[in-house]
């Protein structure tokens, strides 16, 4: 039998610590209450941690040494509910090349460190599709459709939206300002601009700025070009904790492929924005390396009174608190609550094509689809194309394609929303191991004299110092929820404590493909403008033509925040219906977000798996804790106020 | 490395546990907020400044990652920085502008020896909010019996406070100051905020 440690009350408990949970323990703790985050990895010191192991392509890319292992916990995929699932084992593609987070500031420690705000129309996408297309349209092009809005507008999320950007400060200009000025604000409007400048810009980014500013967006407007956000210090600086952050220091070693971790602490995660604000309070304890299994209820059943969780030696800790925030990435966030008995779990009727229940609801993905219509040219750029740089910075992107900032009557395909276009990423943002050893190859009978010695040196050569560039884009409109697509546990496979792991039945939606039928046109007449040569549409990709078959840390959805309990898990402070005392951070909402597209031959603009909209929420949701905290002595309903 | 242990099961599972170290609260580079919002205040009030000035001392250093907790903020500037400065934060004087010649708290070291270190200065002094603020004006250094130095010279370097840009004296500058002053412990300190940068060591 374990031994089991029964922990001091406190009157929060973090669950997980990465980026939302890092903004809860923080403001809770300056607040002056006590405060536990709990973690299944480390901490990572950038200093010691990463100065000098992270370049590591084989460790990193291959051997995933910092991310959550697999043989611990991991997750079943299917792309339907008659199929039967099976275990990711390993983080290569097709199946995960983007790794999950393992420790304090989760998977933020090896992200691109792209970011975006979400527009106004995607936290009314519901209602603004039924006033400007018919209330029937949604049903009729997602198929099962299950979308709502937010209990939130995006001006009420808009002030929350500037704390979490002074946090963690994000870089760049006022949206689609070409002045950098608040009085040339477009989309999504900002009522402070971003906290730290752009990163510098490339060529190929200047190119496209100066090409879409003289071109007509699909609304009659001139494009409105920015410098693409980014979540990587572009200077040093001080957040609204006092946190100091070191600036980028263009290394190379950021995105691509392998998304290195940060020896500078220049990549914004918890752990060097708003943890050590916690930690210094005196108000804030951190464990590492446990590994959290059940939430206890009250005999009521309405009331969490503890997180359960291993150490690493196996002892089975209790950890009582007053009020828990589930802080976990998605749908571990998801799959302890069903562990747990928390909320109403989610089932899916194949028959009706409809569902009951809301926990594990709305399963989503923010990605482009692994196969979709593409567009794709090349660009002669001259020889000097960034070799170095970081994940995230030296693009341009547009809002004009996105959301609903242009009409979609009478296009066929039909779709909703669109997708941020961006170019110019550093060319350098990252190696991808994959690629790179690829590069390698003995002769054979494509390649007679293989791509060795000195024919992969001039490879090199090409890649990172190159004369042309090639620009392309895979497209797609945003994916709706949709019943059919959700969480649960897995009946058959476990983790390594015996516990259902959780299932994800997911495929892309139509609306993601017939957006892409759209799009890739608009992006090849930019291409187009820009001068690229041998602009190619590839062939077009009919829904359900091709399949999920990866688990991305795009994926998202499961735990909706609403008004209506039956479709939502939460209110709008973030708080269980139900459950006034656990809070969770909606990164998952399933019903709202935007799309992204990429013109750029680096990096994408995806804004991170809808971290920078998930941003806010736990803004919100330490405000909510705030005034729980504030009256639960007295039972008042703060909700209402 | 350990491995993980899973309770109730022999044999432990081959996941390695990485054993990283939580920092301690004093290793962590964090600026006190009543500090923090005095420097915010002083870097949007003297935004449009026209004379050179420059976040010194100790504020300067932690905002360029340096891990010292600062008591007060200190601006360096020339003689016209200061009356323009004093201007611009006439409200929150408390003492005007004039010629200082002090002795500071610490000696210089020179070969082993302690030799008492002298500044002169146009000197203001201001209360944002409790927290002291010094202006100095064309600061001159003298140690033990040496002559006085020039006015200390800069070209700023910038950070961002919460969004707002304000300039700092260099690193490379306040090393150097500390090395004639056989001050090596705060070399120290900002040779590990370099190095945490990936910068080079000066």
């Amino acid at each position: 039998m374990s031994t089991v440690i029964q922990e001091t009350p406190v009157d929060v408990v973090c669950l997980g610590v990465g980026f939302m949970s890092g903004v809860v323990a923080t403001e809770l703790a300056l607040a002056g209450n006590s405060v536990v985050g709990i973690t299944k990895g480390p901490y990572w010191d950038y200093v010691n941690d990463y100065s000098t192991t992270k370049y590591d392509e084989w460790g990193v890319g291959l051997g995933r040494k910092y991310d959550s292992p697999l043989p611990l916990q991991s997750t079943t995929i299917r792309n339907d509910s008659s199929q039967f699932a099976l275990p990711v084992r390993r983080y290569t593609m097709p199946i995960q090349y983007h790794a999950l987070g393992h420790g304090v500031g989760g998977a933020a420690q090896h992200y691109g460190g792209g970011m975006g705000r979400f527009g106004p129309w995607a936290y009314e996408m519901a209602k603004r599709t039924s006033s400007a297309y018919g209330a029937g349209f949604l049903a009729s092009i997602n198929p099962q459709d299950d979308t709502h809005d937010w209990p939130l507008t995006y001006a009420q999320y808009e002030p929350y939206y500037v704390e979490w950007e002074k946090a963690h400060g994000i870089c760049g200009n006022y949206n689609g300002s070409p002045t950098n000025s608040s009085s040339d604000v477009n989309y999504p409007w900002m009522s402070q601009n971003y906290p730290l400048p752009p990163h510098p810009m490339t060529p190929l980014a200047q190119l496209f700025q100066s090409t879409v500013q003289g071109m007509t967006a699909p609304n009659g407007q001139k494009y409105n070009p920015f410098p693409s956000v980014s979540a990587l210090s572009s200077q040093p600086y001080t957040n609204q904790y006092g946190v100091a952050v070191n600036p980028c220091v263009y290394d190379g070693y950021c995105g691509g492929l392998c998304d290195y971790a940060c020896e500078t602490g220049a990549k914004a995660n918890a752990a060097y924005r708003t943890i050590p604000a916690a930690i210094k309070s005196g108000n804030f304890t951190l464990v590492t390396n446990a590994y959290i299994y059940r939430l206890e209820l009250n005999p009521s059943g309405n009331q969490v009174v503890a997180a359960h969780y291993y150490d690493a030696q196996g002892n089975d800790h209790r950890q009582p608190g007053t009020v828990f925030f589930n802080g976990m990435w998605g749908y571990n966030m998801v799959r302890l609550m069903l562990l747990s008995g928390l909320g109403t779990p989610y089932v899916y009727n194949s028959g009706t094509g409809t569902g009951t229940g809301t926990v594990g609801r709305g399963l989503t993905n923010g990605y482009t689809p692994y196969r979709g219509t593409n567009v794709s040219g090349t660009v002669n750029i001259g020889g000097n194309s960034y070799p170095a740089g970081n994940g995230s910075g030296g693009g341009v992107s547009v809002f004009d394609l996105m959301d609903d900032n242009f009409s979609h009557t009478n296009i066929s395909p039909p779709f909703i929303g669109g997708g941020l276009f961006g170019a110019g990423g550093y060319l350098g943002g990252g190696p991808g191991n994959i690629t790179f050893a690829g590069g390698v190859s003995a002769p054979n009978a494509t390649n007679p004299n293989g791509a060795m010695g000195s024919a992969f040196k001039v490879t090199q050569q090409n890649k990172y110092l190159p004369t042309k560039q090639s620009v392309g884009a895979t497209p797609f409109a945003p994916d709706l929820p949709t019943f059919m697509n959700y969480i649960d546990l897995d009946p058959h496979y476990t983790d390594a404590y015996g516990d259902p792991v959780s299932r994800l039945t997911y495929d892309w939606t139509p609306n993601t493909y017939n957006g892409a039928t759209y799009l890739v046109n608009q992006i090849k007449a930019i291409l187009t403008q820009m001068g690229a040569t041998s602009v190619t549409v590839g062939a077009t990709v009919a829904p359900y033509s091709a399949h999920n078959d990866w688990w991305g840390h795009h994926l998202r959805g499961g735990l909706r925040i609403g008004t209506d309990p039956n479709a939502g898990t939460a209110t709008a402070w973030a708080a269980l219906s139900g459950y006034n005392q656990l809070y969770y951070n909606s990164n998952t909402s399933g019903f709202n977000y935007f799309a992204a597209g990429e013109i750029t031959n680096t990096t994408g603009n995806n804004a991170t798996a809808g971290t920078h909209a998930a941003g806010p929420q736990s803004y919100r949701a330490a405000e909510g804790i705030k005034k729980y905290l504030a009256n639960v002595a007295t039972n008042v309903n703060y909700l209402s106020s | 490395m350990p491995v993980l242990v899973v309770p109730d099961k022999a044999k432990p599972l081959n996941i390695p546990v990485f054993q990283s170290r939580i920092p301690k609260p004093e290793e962590l580079v964090v600026l006190d907020k009543p500090l923090l919002e005095a420097t915010l205040e002083v870097g949007n009030l003297l935004k449009d400044c026209k004379a050179k000035w420059a976040l010194a001392g100790d504020i300067g250093e932690i905002l360029n990652g340096v891990n010292i907790q600062p008591d007060h903020l200190t601006i360096l500037t020339n003689v016209a920085g200061c009356e323009e400065i004093s201007k611009k934060l006439e409200r929150f004087q408390v003492v005007a502008s004039r010629h200082v010649e002090t002795q500071i708290r610490r000696n210089a070291e020179v070969e082993a020896k302690p030799l008492p270190v002298m500044i002169k200065s146009y000197r203001s002094q201001f209360n944002l909010r409790g927290q002291r603020l010094n202006v100095h004006g064309d600061l001159r250094i003298k140690v033990g019996d040496w002559d006085w130095g020039d006015p200390l010279d800069y070209e700023p370097e910038y950070v961002y406070v919460i969004g707002v840009k304000v300039p700092v004296i260099p690193l490379e500058l306040k090393t150097q100051l500390y090395r004639g002053l056989g001050w090596y412990d705060r070399v120290s300190k900002i040779h590990a905020a370099m190095a945490r940068r990936h910068h080079k060591i000066v």
